[in-house]
């Protein structure tokens, strides 16, 4: 279980993570989800012991992590930003690393093979392709068998296959009982993997629940009504109390199912063209959720010359 | 609210810790200086560094030795056959600079740092294991570069009937300070390193602390010059790896010796403080 309470992190005067506060709990796969710079990755420095937090705690079963007398045996860590030097071959970096938490050298062999490295284990690191190297960051984090696993960005760089491979192994860690806490900044990432979503944006929790909840609370849907007859229709629907918003030549409906208005419209003998359930995706519903809190956003341009 | 996983799991993990490892120990100081002993080893840069120190220093005193011998006996250089026949550690001292500077700077260019913080979060414990698998291996790189230096340098001197045997006044004194001057600048550039977390400035400020302002300050006027000359970390730390010393107004090989000890102690122990301090 990893809590944190009132976590902030202060760079001079920008704050990165500012006073948030939540609970991973064991067992089920909790997606870490916000934009780029949304303090993500720090909060993951912070959980590690590497930054310092500028108040607040982040604690692992209740004790800080630079508490642990062997800690790659409590919790299991990818970075997101390499952590590994070019020129050591794969198997070298996780004896030294086995080493330092007294773990025996079989283990290495263990997770290279699970990884599916042991082919290239004797290269060095500086010549793996980034989904090689993502690869052997999982192996790092599996080194000590932890109860607890911290993936930042795992996907990042990874081909169809391998994100299916780590997709199936977070959930299969979390169905061991492990606590699995798994960053991106892609939703739709999350949307197959994650039991339960923290979601931040500017260093602040947005949405701390289930997956299902999110997606009934932020992912709006509405009914796509087309009708040669658009004004008579949309009048008749605005009468029964439904919102109806007219979108070029087609109107969204929302407060009803299809069958209900379909049945409505037919009754008063208007002509539908079409009928159509449209669900916005959890992608759209994360960034409508975090627009206000995006570090870096694009602005539609202006075309050149077209200044009054 | 749905309702669906919405109920946590227990708190309590089920999952034992131990239980790949039947009777493990507790992870203590060993294995960290086992983790940094693999990791010193592991990547190219260090036999690189200290095949190159052997070679410089050995090579560097055989052939200066060997050019010089006749003048020596004759007597015409004013200088001490002494002087001669552990020459090549002063350009050896470059190689035990790189070294010590690479091993904690590579961490920071590459993002090791983090790996390496995050399986031993005791930092403290971290710049002990580097410092001890850096010294003790600069110490008998050093003190063998010495040896060998001193076995076929004294073979030319010997030529000339002015060998000097291991007896004499310093000579074995210096073999063994080669391989102390060696692992105390190494360690003086790691913990500069530490400091400025860069390859390139680490090795500048070093390079140019002992090279350049090491030389420079004996122009200062009077007094001021004499004893800044003195003190200058590799004027006062390499009298020790030499029989007899070039410039005979440093300080005596063990006093000097041990202000080096002292300056590298200091800029160590702020080099401790930067890393417990900082964010990695």
């Amino acid at each position: 279980m990893i809590e944190a309470r009132g976590l902030t992190k202060k760079y001079g005067d920008r704050t990165a993570v500012d006073g948030i506060s939540f609970t991973v709990h064991p067992g089920r796969v909790t997606g870490f989800l916000g934009p780029n710079g949304a303090g993500k990755s720090t909060t993951m420095r912070m959980l590690l012991g590497l930054d310092r937090p500028t108040a607040g705690s982040i604690t692992v079963h209740g004790r800080s992590y630079a508490d642990f007398p062997a800690p790659l045996r409590q919790v299991g860590a990818l970075l997101e930003a390499r952590a590994l030097h070019p020129g050591r071959s794969a198997r070298d970096h996780l004896r030294w690393m086995a080493a330092s938490n007294g773990l025996p050298v079989r283990r290495v062999d263990e997770v290279l093979d699970l990884v599916g490295l042991t082919d290239v284990a004797g290269q060095r690191v500086g010549r793996f392709s980034l989904g090689m190297g993502q690869r052997l960051g999982i192996a790092v984090a599996l080194l000590g068998d932890p109860p607890v696993v911290v993936l930042d960005e795992p996907v990042n760089g990874l081909d169809p296959e391998g994100i299916r491979w780590v997709r199936t192994l977070t959930r299969q860690l979390a169905a061991e009982g492990r606590t699995v806490f798994l960053s991106s900044h892609l939703m739709s990432e999350m949307a197959l993997t994650a039991d339960h979503l923290v979601v931040i944006g500017r260093g602040r929790v947005l949405a701390d629940c289930s997956m299902p909840d999110f997606i009934a609370e932020h992912a709006a849907s509405y009914v796509r009504v087309r009708s040669p007859q658009t004004a008579q229709v949309a009048d008749l629907l605005r009468r029964d109390g439904l919102e109806v918003t007219a979108v070029d030549d087609e109107l969204r409906v929302q407060g009803r199912d299809a069958a209900a208005i379909g049945e409505l419209v037919g009754r008063q003998g208007h002509l539908l063209h079409e009928l159509t359930l449209v669900s916005s995706s959890l992608e759209e519903a994360f960034m409508t959720l975090t627009a206000a809190s995006v570090e870096y956003t694009t602005r539609d341009r202006t075309p050149a010359g077209a200044t009054r | 609210m749905t309702g669906t996983l919405s109920t946590p799991a227990p708190d309590t993990v089920a999952l034992d810790p131990d239980r790949h490892v039947p009777g493990v120990r507790e992870p203590g100081f060993a294995q960290t200086l086992r983790a940094e002993w693999i990791k010193f080893w592991s990547v190219r840069s260090t036999p690189w560094s200290v095949g190159a120190l052997v070679t410089l220093g050995a090579g560097l005193t055989v052939l200066v030795c060997a050019v010089s011998a006749a003048d020596l006996a004759a007597g015409t250089t004013g200088e001490a056959a002494g002087s001669f026949i552990t020459w090549g550690m002063t350009v050896a001292q470059i190689t035990a600079i790189v070294l010590g500077a690479l091993v904690v700077t590579s961490e920071y260019g590459t993002g090791m740092i983090r790996a390496t913080l995050t399986a031993t979060p005791h930092r403290g414990r971290v710049l002990a294991a580097k410092a001890l698998v850096l010294t003790g291996t600069l110490f008998v790189a050093g003190a063998v570069t010495a040896v060998l230096g001193y076995l076929g340098g004294n073979w030319f001197l010997e030529q000339e009937g002015i060998g000097l045997a291991l007896g004499d006044d310093g000579v074995l004194r210096s073999l063994v300070g080669s391989g102390l001057y060696m692992a105390g600048i190494g360690l003086f550039a790691a913990a500069v390193g530490l400091l400025v977390r860069h390859t390139a400035a680490a090795l500048s400020i070093v390079l140019a602390l002992l090279l350049v302002v090491g030389n420079m300050v004996m122009l200062l006027p009077g007094a001021w010059g004499e004893w800044a000359t003195k003190l200058m970390p590799g004027n006062a730390g390499s009298v020790v790896a030499t029989p007899v010393s070039f410039n005979p107004n440093l300080l005596g090989p063990w006093t000097g010796f041990a202000v080096f000890c002292a300056e590298v102690a200091a800029v160590v122990l702020a080099g401790y403080l930067v890393l417990r301090r900082r964010d990695a």
